[in-house]
């Protein structure tokens, strides 16, 4: 699997959504993210990718985009 | 020896006193407690009912594997010399009920077997995760673990406290002042330690202008319910004073967008219990009467606003639950000053610095405020709490 696979399907099980959904999803911009949601988003990509993410990340991970970036810091390129 | 008998019913792990008084203790943070909780991280977090709980979800995540190598990080040139007590015995508190998680956790992590007494509310949040625990260790990597962790719940009983309390190298009370006395009737073996929770009082600290101006109200009310309602405002670190900062004018209009907010996430989600919602009723009443209160409950008495122009010392006395908030407003933290004592423990705060606060419980010297945290954090469980460093106090020093 690719990173970006990786990457997304942490965000279809995180969330129960589809491929088709994934670009421009923010926090709170779907029921299903929320804080509850956000949580288990953080522990998909985290054993995904076998990565420990800084608090910092954690609560600046606030979009399907911005997430990317962040996994670039743990050299996990997207 | 069983644990189980008509009065002790276990809910996960070992049915066996005399194994788990058997086992050796592990040095903190041992490879095969931190491989536990990971894989309990998951078993939870994959739960088909977990993400009704937030309170689960979020134990699922404080135990998941970078959680924990991080919490060992932190802990990493004070652990080597050091090993578990041997068995822990718990009384978790009645009313929050994913506490007994994080208190067999601490122990469990400081190398300690764990006989914890869970609250027999039979809440669902206890039953999900011992189901989760039971799954976990029923795995064959994890036997070592299986005999090490038993969750029990009973009702109150002197003669069982008794006898754990007789096995038990340390205990961990929580539930408060009246839980530490019940349980200190009951003897420890000489050398065993206790750990115990008083009563402590709580409060949140909200800039009148930021509430008014901010773009998430709604993020604002759930994270104010999480630290409130969820646990039925029961827990230390739940707020039970709203202190504003600001002028009249900001106040009145901070102040009621902000309830209606808290009002929509109650009316959604809190179930009031009739004896709650009399004492809320009583306590209000009392609180007009000795100190002049203005009282705002509503029409449906999901949240009892008592507004108060001066703060007397005995605030702390007022320990209605379920939804009972006293508010005062001022321009400066001042007034904080003449009232807090030794039982203030956690200070929230929203749109307001949190150095200023540190500068102030400092500089002032207050005798109390342990923890400064933004509201919504106020249950996140940490090692350190209430003063105790938990893995510390779980573990003995082989001095060398």
């Amino acid at each position: 699997m690719t990173n970006l696979e990786i990457y997304n399907n942490a965000f279809k099980e995180a969330f129960e959504v589809d491929e088709a959904q994934l670009a421009g999803l923010e926090y709170q911009g779907i029921a299903a993210w929320d804080s509850v949601g956000h949580m288990n988003l953080i522990a998909l990509l985290e054993d995904a990718f076998d990565i420990m993410m800084d608090t910092d990340d954690i609560i600046d991970l606030s979009s399907y985009e911005k997430g990317k970036e962040i996994m670039a810091k743990y050299e996990k390129n997207i | 020896m069983p644990i189980s008998s008509d009065k002790v019913q276990v809910l996960c792990g070992c049915n066996d006193l005399d194994a788990m008084t058997a086992q050796c203790a592990l040095p903190p943070f041992s490879k095969v407690v931190c491989e536990f909780f990971s894989a309990l991280s998951a078993e939870i977090m994959k739960h088909p009912e977990a993400k009704q709980y937030p309170d689960v979800v979020t134990f699922g995540f404080f135990c998941r594997r970078g959680n924990i190598q991080r919490l060992k990080d932190e802990y990493s040139d004070k652990i080597s010399n050091r090993l578990g007590r041997g068995v822990s015995f718990h009384i978790a508190p009645s009313n929050v009920p994913i506490n007994f998680a994080y208190s067999l956790a601490a122990a469990l992590l400081a190398g300690n077997s764990c006989i914890v007494r869970a609250s027999s509310k039979g809440f669902r949040q206890i039953g999900l995760v011992c189901e989760c625990i039971q799954n976990t260790i029923s795995l064959v990597e994890f036997r070592e673990i299986a005999s090490r962790i038993s969750v029990i719940c009973y009702e109150r009983s002197r003669e069982i406290n008794d006898r754990l309390s007789a096995l038990a190298d340390v205990r961990i009370i929580w539930g408060g002042d009246a839980t530490v006395t019940e349980l200190r009737s009951s003897p420890l073996s000489p050398r065993a330690v206790d750990i115990a929770f008083a009563d402590r009082y709580s409060l949140a600290v909200m800039d009148a202008r930021a509430v008014i101006d901010t773009a998430d109200l709604k993020r604002l009310a759930q994270d104010f319910y999480n630290d409130t309602y969820l646990y039925d405002q029961n827990a230390c670190s739940s707020p039970r004073l709203v202190y504003w900062l600001g002028d009249n004018e900001d106040t009145a209009s901070a102040a009621e967008l902000f309830w209606e907010a808290v009002h929509k996430e109650a009316a959604a989600r809190y179930h009031i219990e009739p004896v709650v919602a009399v004492d809320k009723y009583t306590e209000a009443c009392r609180m007009a009467i000795e100190h002049n209160a203005d009282i705002r409950s509503g029409k449906d008495n999901l949240i009892s606003r008592i507004v108060v122009d001066s703060l007397s010392a005995d605030l702390p006395d007022h320990r209605c639950a379920g939804g009972s908030f006293i508010e005062y407003h001022s321009s400066s933290l001042d007034a904080l000053k003449t009232i807090v004592t030794k039982k203030y423990q956690t200070l929230s705060y929203f749109g307001v610095d949190r150095q200023t606060l540190m500068q102030f419980v400092v500089g002032n010297g207050l005798s109390g405020i342990d923890r400064i945290v933004p509201i919504g954090k106020t249950a996140d469980f940490s090692l350190v709490w209430d003063g105790y460093d938990l893995i510390m106090q779980m573990s003995r020093v082989i001095g060398f």
